[in-house]
């Protein structure tokens, strides 16, 4: 029988030809290389489709394929690792990308944009990055991915690189999330130092030594005597320096805004599935050594949960569609933070899951708003829309109901399951219950700007002309935002946490089953033995595990609706104003979010300063020191030659005085006079 | 007999250029070149050594032929390889065709001298790398100085004799200082060495072969030693305090100089040091591993952030070269195997990379006839496979994985982080690492503001993509770049079993 893990490597590769055959061949090809990426990126989602029945049908995969460098010190590897987590990932990154791809031949073929065979390699690149990151069987194959993304980032959020914005952004990007990895770097170099290894899964794996280093049955290298705790503690935060970046959580989020300068079909795929996503995957991924840290899992759980209340109220200023998008991405990662940190694994990928397909259909919708608008993205030369374009309306009406949390629509569930998860664990620990109260406050926030946008966007009257008589959309476009509304309903039900614990229906958590390994899986890779590692103990309100996820959900379900209900009342109607104004000095705190992208560029211009000064401090001592040496044997050269005074006698004298005092030199050297 | 008709042959083909006509001196050069490529590639294909050359190991292609009798020491023509000494080779004779391909553009007088020197300076160069006397060693060491000096003083920029008398006299002074210092040591060895060869060197300091000399004791003497050849190497590098000739001479120099001087020559240095400093003298080189480690370290930090002020692209390679040098000297102090080899493999990849961007940035400079920041913006607009070029570059000199700058970087650090021989060597290499982040700085934010946004240069005349002959070895060195990233072996393999004797050498207490 042919096996379908045999084919992984293909799964990465083939995305990579397609930017291959995009970059050399793309100018003679039709559209520009769109067909090779689409062909590719299928081919890569049906053999995922593949991989995952083999997951399910009771196998797992853990092999290493390449080495990179085979030293004796430590050996560098590249491999491959399919459990239920990384075959899931797997099909949802080709289930995006080859949508993205489809979608593109609408929004970038369709309307005239040149460079075509430069963003389908882009795109190409991007996917096989994310994928080949997806598979990593250690932390430095990841890490190395993980960078290759960040590239991809660059290149296509700069893609219209003609223009001034969209360079300066992709270099925001790329530097921030540098910022980020470069404690990731140092935390897997740290990994190495420590363990010899940084390989996921098996018994040699990082995580198994320090669950044994922990247990005092091994032993690991410290630097400094360092207690073992204390310093998986550190390795842990460095790692996650490039988790913030990535996934951009405070106080690394600002590069996301900007990237939106890319093409819309490049914000859905970073968003969704690729570059936002790795992060978040990256804890999961390596969650058997989060769990082993508390503290680490603390800072987790409270970045998640500020992040999300943070980005979600500066998403309720924003005025163009793409930026209130931006901030909810940001949002929705705090929410999978807030659950990882609070021990809730399943629940982290369960919305990781529902927010990939409902926000590539929310960006995917956007795009083709943009298109039908002539490429303004102003919510405020919208109104109307609904009318005019109704697969886009209803498509991402679904996507909003999903974001925002109504029940039963996928994001209900899933952010229901990471609040539950919060709460239950929260109510023994005051760091976590902090993050619970934000993600919660997080909710009618959310509720609100998603909607506000809903309604400036498709409801009320044209408020411009384009938006009286819109570009109409083709299939290329429907098509893809069909499948992503019919998943954004759906996705929720594939694990029921609360109805089946309310009336007592076993097995329709099928996530959970699938998460632990219950089809197939490899040992030390289960959510059960991470919730054993983990530090938690689980508190309930109102007596008991069923009223605690009754008066969970009805609590979160009904601050969405209030939410939704003050976004109805201000803006379902015929002309919206700009009721955000009477916020007054608080609109402008948060339309400029905060003031923290003016704090960056203050760093990043005195880090300019300080170079600056060490220029003039190396031109001026350095440099000066050494012309001053220069200048002074220049002279010296000069009175020298005043001494060849053509005199034998002089001549003479002076041989006579360096004998001597040559002789004392080496006399005293020699210890002739002691 | 192969080395020596690899050098002679290098020599001859100067000699023959230089009596060509300028017409199609370039050609000829370029030509001419290909033959010591081809030839490194065969020894490639036949290396057999083992070990390291002077610890003991098998050394490939050796070859001995005494010479002179000096006070009882015998001075021989001794060349060989190891694992350490054949990828320098190879890089060399890989980067001189390139960079004489890059001349065809810029170099438009007194061609034949031109290409002469250049070759002249390769069969230097490939004697550096290849003897194993300290005599012919030093011959070969100095004579690379002098048509660099001409190089840049006959076809650099406006202020070329400043940067060559510089550049000459700073580094003169330099290897003077080595050359008594490693002379004083060779003399203290006394009756324990009946020649200048290094292994032999090498091993009778291992064996403790140094006797008072002159009232100074054995100790004090290798430490004195260690101190002298460590300055003068550590001009050539350069590291940090004594890089000053390094901007001045590469913004005077030619695209193609700039290329073998960043490319190869700094090479020799870190080479150098690792031959003389940490292979034979490796006591010395752990007691001082903690200041050699922070100038490292500042070399890495101190050097970006020099490059992050400057305006000029050149200078902006030119100060990321000390940088870059800053990860080798950390390597090398380390003494592991990763650090250790990670440093000789990132003497490779910086002469690739760096020799890339200083092409790439010639290249535009050919039409722009600018290379201030200020002056020049949308470049990519008009030469953008030039420009793409360039971005990869960047990003391989940024520590792209899967390009050979971040395998070099990566070796070093994942060596240097635990290492039992540098005290604190977390912090330093955390430290270091930080380097990552401001090159990213630099780099990135001078392609926004030259090759990205709305084109703007004001010419009288049209700037079209650059001619085949300028891209060509730009795409030849990002697809080695790029091999090397993806199989770091290819080079690494043979550079550990080299760099491990030297990690062997070393006492320290674990």
């Amino acid at each position: 029988m042919v096996d379908a893990f045999a084919y992984v490597p293909a799964v990465v590769l083939l995305p990579f030809f397609s930017f291959l055959v995009a970059l050399g061949a793309g100018k003679y090809l039709p559209k520009g290389g769109a067909f090779g990426g689409v062909a590719a990126t299928a081919g890569s989602f049906l053999l995922s489709l593949w991989v995952a029945a083999t997951v399910a049908g009771g196998r797992a995969y853990n092999e290493t394929l390449y080495t990179w460098a085979a030293g004796d010190q430590f050996e560098l590897t590249f491999g491959a690792l399919i459990d239920p987590l990384s075959a899931l990932m797997l099909v949802i990154v080709t289930l995006v990308a080859l949508l993205v791809h489809v979608f593109s031949l609408g929004y970038m073929n369709d309307e005239g944009e040149t460079g075509l065979p430069r963003y389908y390699a882009g795109l190409g690149l991007f996917t096989a990055s994310m994928l080949g990151f997806v598979v990593a069987d250690n932390l430095l194959m990841a890490f190395m991915f993980f960078e290759l993304v960040g590239l991809c980032s660059y290149l296509l959020i700069g893609f219209h690189f003609r223009e001034p914005g969209p360079p300066s952004a992709a270099k925001k990007a790329f530097l921030v999330t540098r910022f980020g990895d470069y404690f990731f770097l140092v935390g897997v170099v740290a990994v190495f130092a420590t363990f010899g290894t940084a390989a996921f899964a098996g018994e040699g794996s990082f995580p198994a030594l320090a669950e044994a280093a922990l247990a005092g049955s091994g032993d690991v290298w410290t630097p400094g005597g360092l207690g073992v705790e204390t310093w998986f503690t550190v390795v842990g935060l460095l790692v996650l320096g490039g988790v913030v970046g990535k996934s951009a959580q405070f106080p690394l989020h600002t590069w996301l805004p900007d990237a939106m300068e890319g093409p819309t079909p490049v914000s859905a795929l970073i968003h969704a599935a690729t570059m936002v996503a790795a992060g978040v995957y990256l804890v999961a991924r390596m969650y058997g050594f989060y769990a082993l840290t508390p503290t680490t899992l603390a800072v987790i759980a409270f970045i998640g949960g500020f992040t999300a209340l943070f980005a979600a109220t500066m998403g309720v200023v924003k005025d163009e569609l793409k930026q209130v998008l931006a901030y909810s991405t940001i949002s929705q990662y705090g929410y999978m933070m807030l659950a990882l940190g609070a021990g809730g694994y399943v629940a982290a990928v369960f919305h990781l899951t529902t927010h990939a397909f409902f926000k590539a259909l929310l960006f995917l919708g956007a795009g083709s708003v943009i298109i039908a608008m002539h490429h303004n993205e102003d919510m405020w030369d919208m109104g109307g829309l609904k009318a005019k374009m109704p697969v886009t309306y209803y498509t991402f009406l679904a996507g909003s109901l999903a974001l925002a949390g109504i029940f039963p629509f996928a994001g209900f569930w899933s952010k229901d399951e990471v609040l539950y998860e919060a709460l239950v664990h929260g109510l023994n620990e005051p760091l976590l219950l902090g993050g619970y109260v934000m993600g919660l406050l997080a909710v009618p926030v959310t509720a609100f700007y998603t909607f506000r946008m809903v309604f400036l966007t498709f409801h009320g009257e044209p408020r411009s002309a384009t938006a009286r008589d819109p570009e109409p959309v083709r299939w290329n476009v429907k098509g893809p935002l069909t499948v992503l509304g019919s998943l954004a309903v759906v996705t929720g039900f594939i694990n029921m946490v609360p109805v089946q614990k309310v009336l007592g229906l076993e097995g329709i958590d099928y996530l959970h089953r699938w998460l632990d390994n219950e089809w197939g899986g490899i040992d030390g890779l289960s959510s059960h033995h991470y919730a054993d590692l983990g530090p938690y103990s689980s508190g309930y309100i109102g007596g008991g595990e069923v009223p605690t996820v009754l008066v969970g959900a009805a609590v979160s379900l009904g601050l969405a609706l209030a939410g939704l209900g003050l976004a109805w009342r201000l803006y379902n109607v015929a002309s919206p104003t700009e009721h955000t104004a009477k916020l007054g000095g608080i609109k402008d705190v948060l339309y400029n979010n905060y003031y923290l992208d003016e704090l960056q560029v203050w760093i990043a211009y005195r880090t300019e300063d300080v170079a600056g000064g060490a220029d003039t401090f190396d031109q001026g001592i350095i440099d000066g020191v050494v012309n001053g040496v220069s200048s002074v044997s220049l002279l010296g050269g000069n009175r020298v030659r005043r001494i060849q005074t053509g005199l034998v006698t002089q001549y003479a004298t002076m041989l006579t005085l360096g004998l001597i005092a040559l002789l004392v030199v080496l006399g005293v050297n020699g210890g002739w006079f002691l | 007999m192969i080395l020596e008709a690899l050098i002679g042959f290098t020599f001859l083909a100067a000699l023959v250029v230089m009596l060509a006509p300028n017409a199609w001196a370039g050609r000829l050069a370029f030509a001419l070149s290909a033959v010591p490529f081809v030839g490194s590639l065969y020894l490639w294909s036949r290396f057999d050594a083992v070990g390291n050359a002077l610890t003991g190991g098998t050394i490939a292609f050796e070859s001995r032929y005494e010479w002179v009798e000096v006070g009882g020491r015998t001075v021989s023509w001794f060349v060989g390889l190891d694992g350490i000494s054949l990828p320098l080779v190879v890089l060399t004779t890989f980067l001189v065709p390139l960079a004489i391909l890059s001349a065809w553009t810029p170099v438009d007088s007194r061609q034949s001298q031109f290409y002469g020197l250049m070759l002249f300076m390769e069969a230097n160069l490939l004697g550096v790398f290849t003897a194993l006397d300290f005599f012919l060693w030093f011959v070969f060491w100095e004579a690379v100085l002098v048509p660099m000096y001409f190089l840049i003083g006959i076809w650099g920029g406006p202020r070329r004799k400043y940067a060559a008398i510089k550049f000459f006299v700073y580094t003169n002074a330099a290897s003077l200082l080595m050359f008594i210092g490693f002379m004083s040591l060779t003399f203290a060895l006394g009756d324990s060495i009946g020649s200048l060869a290094l292994p032999e060197i090498t091993q009778a300091l291992a064996d403790g072969g140094l006797e008072t000399w002159f009232g100074i004791s054995p100790g004090r003497m290798a430490m004195v030693a260690f101190l002298a050849t460590f300055a003068g190497f550590a001009v050539k590098v350069p590291i940090v305090p004594f890089h000053t000739w390094l901007p001045d001479a590469h913004v005077e120099a030619p695209t193609p100089v700039s290329v073998l001087l960043a490319g190869v020559l700094l090479k020799m240095g870190t080479y150098a040091l690792l031959r003389f400093n940490f292979t034979m003298l490796p006591d010395q080189a752990s007691a001082l591993a903690i200041p050699i480690a922070a100038i490292a370290v500042i070399s890495v930090v101190y050097g970006a952030m020099l490059a992050l002020a400057q305006k000029d692209l050149k200078r902006i390679v030119a100060y990321s070269s000390v940088s870059s040098m800053g990860y080798v000297i950390l390597g090398l102090v380390v003494f592991t195997e990763y650090g250790v080899g990670g440093a000789t493999f990132q003497m490779v990849a910086h002469g690739l990379i760096s020799g890339l961007m200083f092409m790439a940035v010639g290249v535009v400079y050919n039409a722009t006839h600018t290379r201030m920041v200020g002056d020049m913006a949308g470049m990519a607009d008009r030469m953008p496979v030039t420009v793409g070029i360039l971005v990869a570059g960047a990003f391989g000199y940024m520590g792209l994985p899967l390009m050979a700058g971040f395998a070099g970087e990566f070796f070093i650090f994942v060596g240097a982080f635990g290492a039992p021989a540098l005290p604190y060597a977390p912090v330093f290499t955390a430290l270091a690492m930080f380097g990552i982040v401001i090159v990213a700085g630099y780099l990135l934010s001078a392609m926004q503001k030259t090759l990205f946004g709305p084109f703007r240069l004001e010419t009288d005349y049209e700037i079209g993509p650059a001619p085949f002959h300028d891209v060509a070895p730009l795409a030849v060195l990002l697809a080695a770049i790029i091999v090397l990233g993806v199989a770091p072996d290819i080079f690494f393999e043979m550079i550990r079993d080299a760099a491990m004797p030297v990690v062997e050498g070393v006492s320290v207490d674990v």
